[in-house]
Formats: structure tokens, C-alpha cells, sequence
């Protein structure tokens, strides 16, 4: 079958291949050569994956020192949350190795807890933190998010309080004192003035609260901070509650017509970050991670920018909400022996729970540790110049035990998307009809709502792994 | 005569159309230019101005807000290059594969006979209707018992065999390798491997062009097969690799727009060397049809 | 066996082997697995038909399906006449440049859709994005018109505008080139005007590169995923009016881990392109009856 070079037909076979073919030809064998010889980064025992890039930054140094006396090694590496959500759940759902060590978001996490919990991709450390006594040391609520069936699978990271930032400049120079907010409906009357209409095109070209109604994170922190819930304790869905009604109506009310007070700067978008400068929206929410973006990308803002404790929903009312969070798993695939998880854990807990980390983490990402007993330390009451010589390690602290609790299931971020399908609904309906009273909307909010759960319930009733089996009880109890 | 009537309406008709096609052409490279120009601002100033920023230097740009420091990232820091390579690499060997796969079974089912290619043919023929992603999941299922879950392999092979292919190539047989001459090659006492490769080849050399620029596009711009298959970024084509620059948090829009422009310009340039024969190609199988 | 049985089968071999281990299995996989609810790879549990019977009741499903069909039907109505059109242009008597022109509106048809999508997305952005500032300037356009989050698919349309109308273009004006200029001017002596040497002379000719696009245009409508998954930063956009059926295969299977629903979801997928082709070819037939 080899052409033979004497043939007279061996030119018309090279003649068969047209220039593309060559050039193609060519490609493949110069890229086949690049790859053999591209350099491939060193390797190390053990790999950690982590999504932040500030995070990133942080663990360099304390990494460095932990492999200089320890062994296994531990390699870190940046991964970008989409793609790391996806390559875990590649490995969880494929039985094959990702990284030794996980540091990963909440919505992320979730997505382990769909199948039965004996497939849950991390090492259960339940028993673990019990023996350890990390279970007290650490702030309650933030445990929440990793707990599934009430086993706890993760150490967690944060706590991320939010707070309220505003325009210290536009708020001062109108007179306003912020002390005088106690409720939202405080809120909308005393920061009023500042809506303006500079260009006099009858549209208000200022803005009270950087929130709007296709932004899930939104919807959530304030639900969170009205008492409202997705899921029951045992993670049944509960949308179509009253509290939920609530909040939509009043978030579709902030949205449109006459008592609007909310505009769209979306953050980390280069976007946002342009109309935040242009003094667009004079309010934001703010959790503690959330102070290190704004420094970083919008420096011009430096010193013209306070927190406030959230607006509560009544008098006496709740006065934080939570905005992320993140933990640090550990994969089964990577802890097959007790030795291998014992080490893991070690060097865990070293991260994480270290004075060095805690102070790094609010020196250089502006976020509080979950660990107490670390919460006396100096670091925490340094005044920052970017928020005008406020103390924001001390207010973050302050409310940390007034964090809401949230859930671990699996349906979270369906439950969510789910709700905000019900907000926008709300929201077109609000502007079709032009009603835009309160209670109104939340008759009609709880119509959305309704339909909401029952497509939540139609999922999580659908799964056959977190049925429990008939006459047994239910795993862990 | 008729042409001398209608000449000077023709002329205003030429110059109407060569108007209307400029603007569309206009709209059409916009988005290039935009993108050039995105990729070269700085994050700071991204959404000041349209295109580059106006200011008081040379020729009226802002050049502090101009920089490179995108693609200097891009590939130092990111390894973009990797990717780059990467996707030459799966695209060029998996079309170079698919083509040669897709020329031999084309032309034994179009002028070869043989027990079974009654039935060989209904399957490529239905073959064709069904939709990739209905693979998908299956297809998932047996890269992870083959365990070629996260390997190259997985991105070449399932490329490398469409029926596609062998449609095209079995009608690209059937009109323009004419069965007289396959008989006087045989007549002639050459055999049939040998008579593939030194009648019909040469014959089939447009489609062969085509179809390797064809697959070589599908390749290079495919995305939920990698996305799926494969978990390790250093394995990544641009097309995964592209999506991993947009994170939730952080957007950083020049070095998305930098390494964007650097993931299509090798298939634009690519195909400003081949425009003429894909395109003629590419329309060839239609019209005639 | 002989070298001349020998050498079909030689030739088949390689396509046959990639092409029954890669294809027809799975495409069998592909019925069984739909009878099954899964969590990745490792876990499943046969549940007989229930995932059809939950389909029919999905929301989201049909919501994906209403989705995809509008823009599918945008796509093909605004595109396609706009191609025709180009093409008419670009095969006007005696233009200069023609060559130019082709390579040019058909080189998007180059760049890839997980490409585009990342310019669309901030091409796309309210008050700061570049479309938004230009139409808000040329017609007034509201600067806050949120494509992305009140008009995913006419986002998804203008966008697969920019792609694939050159694409288009060029089989229209491939199937120009073979209308012959003498029957043209045989009509025009006759005094057809432009619009009857239209409907009457050109439209005829390319009837059957018109059947060709039409369909190739639906099928890949149909499966639009990556530019609406990307552009909404890999989510289904609010209110889900960015989700697609492909989408919705891709959520189930690799984010939800259930490989049996999202086989179901492909072969309702499968069903109903299947039966799209089937009717353009009967269209196609009978039209080729009665010509």
C-alpha cells in the first residue's frame, strides 16, 4: 500500500492533498513538538485549589512556611469559581482525583449534596471537629452552609457580616445624619434629598440603594436579614411564606413607581464600578470581603466611603445579613487511608485557624474570622482610611453573632433562582398594572411565590437519592 | 444593445449595491475593531470612550490608557499560549484523522460493492439527523468507563469519525470520480487501496481542502465537548480556556477582550489563506444537492 | 478472503471503528440511560419511564423549548431575508470588489460561539455597553435597555445576526451564480420588472439552496447553548429567559449529575429535529412534483 517513488503516479498523490492539507499537516506536527517540550510546572505531594484571588495572595507565605517543616508539600493553585465548580463536580460525580484540599464557595458546595450523602464528594469531619473542640471555637452560623443531613463537611473559612456602605461625601455635604436610620422605611425618608435630578430630564440621576431585582445576591442577603427562608430544617422548601411575600413586595416597591429608591450598579463589573464612582447610587451592600474589592477597584472612592449597620426591617429588628462564604473540604478521593486524612486536616486547620491567617485575612481581604477566640487581637481595631478612619474589623465583629443561619441543600440556588423568577415576575406585573402598593404586592407576591415552590418541590421530589427509604429512618439520627 | 439601454441605471445599481455592501461590511468588522481596541485599555478607563480613548496625545489618543499589558499577562502569567497550542494541536490531528476516515469509507461506500453497505449507509445517512448533544451524556458515560475521562484522547476520538464526513465524501464519489475510470484502473490490474489513493484522491482534492478546513473549524471552536471531558487546565483548548478568564467576582474585560482576539485570529488568518477554495467548497455540496 | 473483498472493508475499518465505538453505542447508551436517574457516573437507579413523564410536566423544559423556538424563528426570519438580500447586492452586474465583500461579511461565520459570546456579553451591557451608547446616540435608544436581563433572546438573535449572516449569504449567492443571465434577460425584455424577475425567475432557482439553508439554520438554532451560557456567565439569566433545551441537557447532566434526564431531554431533542428534516424533505419532494 506504500506508493512506490518510481511510480509515475506518486505526484499525483502529493498533488491529492490540496495547500490547506499541508498547512494543517505542518500545524500538527509543530504543535505535536510544542507540546512535547512545553515546560509543565513542578509538581508537589499535595495540590490546593482555591477560587480568590486574594485568597491566592494570602496562603503564599504561610503555605511556603508550612511545606519548609512539613511533609506532604502543599501545592496552591488559582482557579476561576465557574471553572472549579465544574471540575469538582467533573470529579465527584466521575470518581476520579481533583485536588488533595477544596476551598470552595457556598453555591458550590451545594452542588455536592445532590446524591445520597454516602456520595458526597468530602470527607464527613463531623466527629472530627466534635473531638477537637473546633465546633465551639468556631462561630456558629458559620457552619451552616456546610452542614447537609447534619453532617459537617467543611471547615469554614468567613463569616461575612454585611453591613450598608455609603457616600460619606454626598451623605455629609446634604446634612444627613445616618444615625438617625434605624428601619428601611427610615432609610428611604431620611436619605431622600440625595435623589436629585441634576440634568432635569424629569429621571432622577442619583440613586439611594445599589439593589435591583435581577440580582439574586441581593434578594437573598435581605431576605435573609427579614427571617425569610428557602428551606425548613429538614430541608423541605418553605418559599410561599408571608416573610418572603414581604420582602418581594417590598424590593419590587424600592424597584419601581413612586417610592423607588434602588438602581442598578452591578458590582465587579467594570461597569458598576464607573456609575459607584459617578455617585450613581449613594448606598451599597456591604460584606466584609466587599471593602477589599472596593479598594481595590474603585481607589477614587478613598475616604468618601462609610459603613453603617443594615437598615432593619422593624423597630428592634435584625441589623446584618451574610454574603458569601467559603470553606475548606476535603476531598475522599484524596483521604483514603486515616494517615493521609490526618495530615490533610493538620495542615488544614493550620490555615485556617492560625493568628497569622486571621490577621492576613483582614490586613489583606478585609474579612473577619470565624475563630473567636482570635477577635481580641489588635488587628481588628485599626482604622482604615479608605472607609474615613473607621474601625471596620470592630462593626464586622460586632455583628458576627447576629449572622442568620443559612441552608446547605443542594436545591439552594434553584430555591433562589426560582424566587427571583417570582421577583421579576412581580416586579413586570407591578409596572403593567401600575400598582405598586405594599400590601397588594404581597397578595400578588405570594401568588408568584406559590407557583415558585411548587416547581422547587417538583425537583426535590424528583430525586430518588434524597428520598428516604421507606421505613427507615433517616441517615445520621 | 440591452446593455447599452440599461447602462446607466446599472451603474447607479452597481454603486447602490457597493454602498449597502460597504455598510454591511462596516457592521460587520466593528466588532473586531472594538475588540482590538478593548483589549488595548486599560481596566480603569475600559468604558469611557467607544473605541480607544480620546485625550491629548498623538493623533488625539489618550496613549497612558493604551496599553499591553493584557497580552503580556495573557501569556506570561496565564500560559495562555499553552491553550493556543493545545487547539492547533486537537484541531489539526483531528481533522487530519476525520478527513482521511471520512475520504476512504465516502468513496468504498460510493463506488465500492460489498455485503453490508446497503445497511452501512442507512446508518451514516440517519447518522447525519441526529443532534451531538444527545451524546452527550452517553458519550460521558464511556469516556469514564474507557477511563479517558480528562485526556486528549477523549477531545480527538469522537471527532474523528463523522458521518457527516462520509456523506460529503460518498457524494463528492459519486460526482466527480466517474465509475469508467475506477474500471480502467482496475482493468489495468491496480487494486483498489491503490486506486483510492492514486484515481480518486486527486479527484476528491477540493473536498478534501474543505472538509479539512471544516473540521478543523469545528474543532477549534467547539466547546461543550472539552468543557465536559476534561477537568485538567492544562489540557484546556482556547475555546474552555477563554470562559475560565470571566470570573464571578473579579471581571477583568481588557485581558477577557486580549485573550479573545489572540484565540481567533490564527482561524481568521487561517482562513484568509483558504478563503477561496472553503468557501467554494463549502457551497459546492449545497447547490449542486 | 481475497485482497479485492479485502480492500472495502480496509477502507471502512477506521471509520467504522471510532464511529461504532463513539457513536452507535452511545446513541444505544443513550436509550437505555434514559430510563435511569443518576448521580454522575458512579450512582444510578432504574426508574422505567419517569423521566418522559416528568418532561411532559417540566416548566423548564417547556420553557427552554419556547425559548429556543423564538429564537430559532428570529433567527431564521430576520437572517435569512437580510442573507438573500446581501446576496442579491454582492451578485449585482459588474460589481467591483465582490471578492472582498464575501470574505469579509462571511468571515464572523470564522469565529467561534464561546468567542463571540465573550465580545457580545459587554457588547450587550446596559448603560455602558457599546450597543446601548450607539443606538441611544443614533435613535435615542433607552441607555438602561437590558438586553441581558429583559431580552435574552433578541440579545441571542442580534448576536447570531453578526455570525451567521454571511455565512448565509454565500450558499444564496452560490446559488445565484447558476441562475442564468439569459433567462434574466429574456424576462426583463419581456418587461418583468425587478419584483416579477424576483418571484418569478430568481426565487425558482435557489428554491432548493433556500430549502438547504432554512434547514441547516433550524437545526443549529436548535441547539444553541454556549452563547446564551456564556453571555449570562454560565447561568440561565433571570427568570430562566436565557435557557435553552441544549442548556437545560447541559443542567442536568453536569451541574444536577443526572445523565438519565438529560438523555431523555436529547432524545426529545433528536424527535423533534428529526421530524423538522422530515418535513422539509417532504416539502422539497412535493414542490419537485409538481415543477
Amino acid at each position: 500500500m506504500s506508493p512506490q517513488p518510481a511510480s509515475p503516479s506518486a505526484p499525483s498523490i502529493i498533488s491529492a492533498i490540496p495547500p490547506g492539507g499541508w498547512l494543517i499537516a505542518v500545524l500538527a506536527a509543530l504543535s505535536m513538538a510544542a507540546i512535547g517540550f512545553w515546560p509543565s510546572p513542578p509538581t508537589r505531594d499535595r495540590t490546593m485549589w482555591t477560587f480568590a484571588q486574594p485568597h491566592y495572595v494570602m496562603y503564599g507565605p504561610i503555605i511556603d512556611r508550612w511545606n519548609a517543616a512539613n511533609s506532604p508539600t502543599i501545592d496552591l493553585t488559582m482557579l476561576g469559581l465557574v471553572p472549579m465548580e465544574r471540575r469538582m463536580l467533573a470529579s465527584f460525580m466521575s470518581g476520579t482525583r481533583s485536588a488533595d484540599l477544596l476551598e470552595v464557595e457556598r453555591r458550590i458546595a451545594a452542588r455536592a449534596f445532590t446524591g445520597p450523602l454516602d456520595a458526597v464528594g468530602f470527607v464527613d469531619l463531623t466527629d472530627r471537629l466534635k473531638a477537637e473542640g473546633l465546633l465551639e471555637q468556631i462561630n456558629a452560623p458559620s457552619f451552616s452552609p456546610w452542614t447537609s443531613r447534619g453532617r459537617i463537611f467543611g471547615l469554614p473559612h468567613d463569616v461575612h457580616p454585611v453591613m450598608l456602605g455609603y457616600r460619606s461625601d454626598l451623605v455629609e455635604a446634604a446634612g444627613i445624619d445616618v444615625r438617625q436610620i434605624e428601619t428601611w422605611d427610615d432609610f428611604a425618608r431620611v436619605m431622600k434629598p440625595l435623589m436629585k435630578d441634576a440634568d432635569g430630564d424629569g429621571q432622577p440621576d442619583r440613586y439611594l440603594l445599589n439593589m435591583w431585582e435581577t440580582h439574586d445576591d441581593h434578594l437573598e442577603v435581605l431576605l435573609l436579614q427579614a427571617g425569610g427562608r428557602f428551606f425548613d430544617d429538614s430541608d423541605r422548601p418553605i418559599i410561599d411564606s408571608e416573610t418572603n411575600a414581604r420582602v418581594l413586595a417590598t424590593i419590587v416597591s424600592w424597584c419601581n413607581g413612586p417610592d423607588r429608591i434602588a438602581a442598578d450598579a452591578p458590582d465587579f463589573t467594570a461597569s458598576g464600578n464607573k456609575l459607584k464612582s459617578d455617585g450613581y447610587v449613594v448606598c451599597t451592600f456591604m460584606p466584609d470581603w466587599m471593602c477589599d474589592v472596593w479598594r481595590h477597584e474603585l481607589p477614587g472612592l478613598a475616604g468618601k466611603v462609610k459603613l453603617m449597620p443594615l437598615p432593619a426591617w422593624e423597630k428592634g429588628g435584625r441589623r446584618a445579613s451574610v454574603w458569601g462564604g467559603t470553606m475548606l473540604g476535603i476531598p475522599r478521593t484524596a483521604a483514603r487511608t486515616p494517615a493521609e486524612l490526618d495530615s490533610l486536616f493538620a495542615f488544614a486547620k493550620h490555615l485556617y485557624c492560625s493568628k497569622d491567617l486571621a490577621q492576613e485575612l483582614f490586613r489583606n481581604g478585609r474579612i473577619i474570622t470565624p475563630v473567636k477566640s482570635h477577635w481580641s487581637d489588635p488587628v481588628f481595631d485599626e482604622p482604615d482610611p479608605y472607609l474615613g478612619g473607621q474601625k471596620p474589623g470592630r462593626m464586622y465583629i460586632d455583628l458576627a453573632s447576629a449572622v442568620p443561619a443559612r441552608t446547605s441543600s443542594p436545591y439552594n440556588t434553584l430555591a433562589r433562582f426560582r424566587m427571583l423568577d417570582a421577583l421579576v415576575k412581580l416586579s413586570e406585573e407591578a409596572r403593567r398594572t401600575g400598582t405598586f402598593d405594599r400590601a397588594a404586592l404581597t397578595e400578588r407576591a405570594m401568588h408568584y411565590l406559590k407557583d415558585a415552590q411548587h416547581q422547587v418541590l417538583l425537583q426535590v421530589d424528583n430525586n430518588v437519592f434524597l428520598r428516604p427509604p421507606q421505613g427507615a429512618e433517616a441517615p445520621g439520627e | 444593445m440591452i446593455a447599452l439601454l440599461n447602462s446607466p441605471t446599472r451603474r447607479t445599481r452597481r454603486l447602490l449595491a457597493t454602498i449597502l455592501l460597504a455598510a454591511a461590511c462596516i457592521v460587520t468588522l466593528l466588532p473586531y475593531v472594538w475588540l482590538l481596541c478593548a483589549s488595548l485599555k486599560s481596566n480603569s478607563i475600559f468604558f469611557d470612550s467607544l473605541l480607544l480613548p480620546g485625550g491629548d496625545g498623538p493623533l488625539g489618543l489618550n496613549w497612558s490608557g493604551i496599553t499591553i499589558d493584557h497580552y503580556i499577562r495573557l501569556f506570561r502569567d496565564l500560559d495562555f499560549g499553552r491553550s493556543l497550542v493545545l487547539s492547533v494541536f486537537y484541531s489539526s490531528v483531528t481533522s487530519l484523522l476525520a478527513t482521511l476516515a471520512c475520504a476512504m469509507a465516502g468513496y468504498a461506500l460510493a463506488r465500492l460493492r460489498f455485503r453490508g453497505k446497503w445497511l452501512i449507509t442507512t446508518i451514516v445517512l440517519g447518522a447525519v439527523l441526529i443532534p451531538a448533544p444527545l451524546l452527550l451524556a452517553p458519550g460521558y458515560l464511556l469516556l469514564y468507563k474507557l477511563s479517558l475521562l480528562d485526556t486528549m484522547a477523549a477531545v480527538i476520538l469522537p471527532a474523528a469519525a463523522p458521518a457527516f464526513g462520509v456523506y460529503l465524501f460518498r457524494q463528492a464519489t459519486i460526482s466527480s470520480v466517474p465509475p469508467e475510470l475506477i474500471e480502467s484502473a482496475r482493468i489495468d490490474g491496480a487494486g483498489d487501496l491503490k486506486t483510492f489513493f492514486v484515481i480518486a484522491l486527486p479527484l476528491l482534492r477540493p473536498m478534501v481542502g474543505t472538509f479539512l478546513m471544516i473540521t478543523f473549524l469545528g474543532v477549534w471552536n467547539n466547546f461543550i465537548t472539552p468543557q465536559v471531558v476534561l477537568q485538567d487546565p492544562t489540557k484546556f483548548p482556547v475555546a474552555v480556556s477563554i470562559a475560565q478568564l470571566r470570573g464571578v467576582y473579579y471581571q477583568d474585560y481588557g485581558l477577557q477582550m486580549a485573550g479573545t482576539l489572540a484565540a481567533i485570529f490564527p482561524l481568521l488568518a487561517l482562513f484568509a489563506f483558504l478563503q477561496r477554495e472553503f468557501i467554494a467548497g463549502l457551497t459546492a455540496g449545497a447547490v449542486k444537492a | 478472503m481475497s485482497k479485492r473483498a479485502a480492500a472495502p472493508w480496509i477502507l471502512m475499518t477506521p471509520f467504522l471503528a471510532i464511529f461504532g465505538v463513539f457513536f452507535i453505542y452511545p446513541v444505544v447508551r443513550a436509550l437505555t440511560l434514559s430510563c435511569e436517574q443518576t448521580f454522575g457516573a458512579g450512582h444510578s437507579e432504574f426508574i422505567g419511564l419517569a423521566n418522559f413523564r416528568r418532561l411532559a410536566d417540566d416548566p423548564l423544559f417547556w420553557k427552554a423549548l419556547r425559548n429556543t423556538t423564538i429564537f430559532t424563528l428570529g433567527s431564521v426570519l430576520v437572517q435569512l431575508p437580510l442573507a438573500l438580500l446581501l446576496a442579491l447586492l454582492l451578485e449585482t452586474p459588474g460589481l467591483r470588489g465582490r471578492r472582498i465583500f464575501r470574505v469579509l461579511l462571511f468571515s464572523p461565520a470564522m469565529v467561534g460561539v464561546a468567542f463571540a459570546a465573550v465580545i457580545f456579553a459587554v457588547v450587550f451591557e446596559k448603560r455602558t455597553g457599546v450597543l446601548n451608547r450607539v443606538l441611544h446616540s443614533m435613535i435615542g435608544l433607552d441607555l438602561d435597555y437590558a438586553w441581558l436581563q429583559d431580552h435574552v433572546m433578541g440579545a441571542m438573535i442580534v448576536a447570531a445576526l453578526w455570525m451567521y449572516t454571511g455565512f448565509n449569504m454565500v450558499f444564496f449567492s452560490a446559488a445565484l451564480q447558476n441562475v442564468r443571465t439569459d433567462v434574466v434577460e429574456a424576462a426583463t425584455i419581456d418587461g418583468a420588472g425587478p419584483w416579477s424577475r424576483f418571484v418569478h425567475v430568481i426565487v425558482p432557482a435557489i428554491r432548493p439552496v433556500a430549502g438547504f439553508v432554512v434547514l441547516l439554520s433550524v437545526i443549529g438554532s436548535f441547539q444553541l447553548f454556549e452563547l446564551p451560557y456564556l453571555m449570562l456567565n454560565t447561568t440561565a439569566g433571570p427568570d430562566n429567559r436565557g435557557l435553552t433545551v441544549v442548556m437545560y441537557l447541559y443542567q442536568a447532566g453536569f451541574e444536577t449529575g443526572d445523565l438519565g434526564y438529560a438523555s431523555a431531554i436529547g432524545w426529545m431533542l433528536t424527535i423533534l429535529l428529526v421530524a423538522i428534516a422530515g418535513v422539509q424533505r417532504w416539502l422539497a419532494r412535493a414542490e419537485g412534483v409538481h415543477s
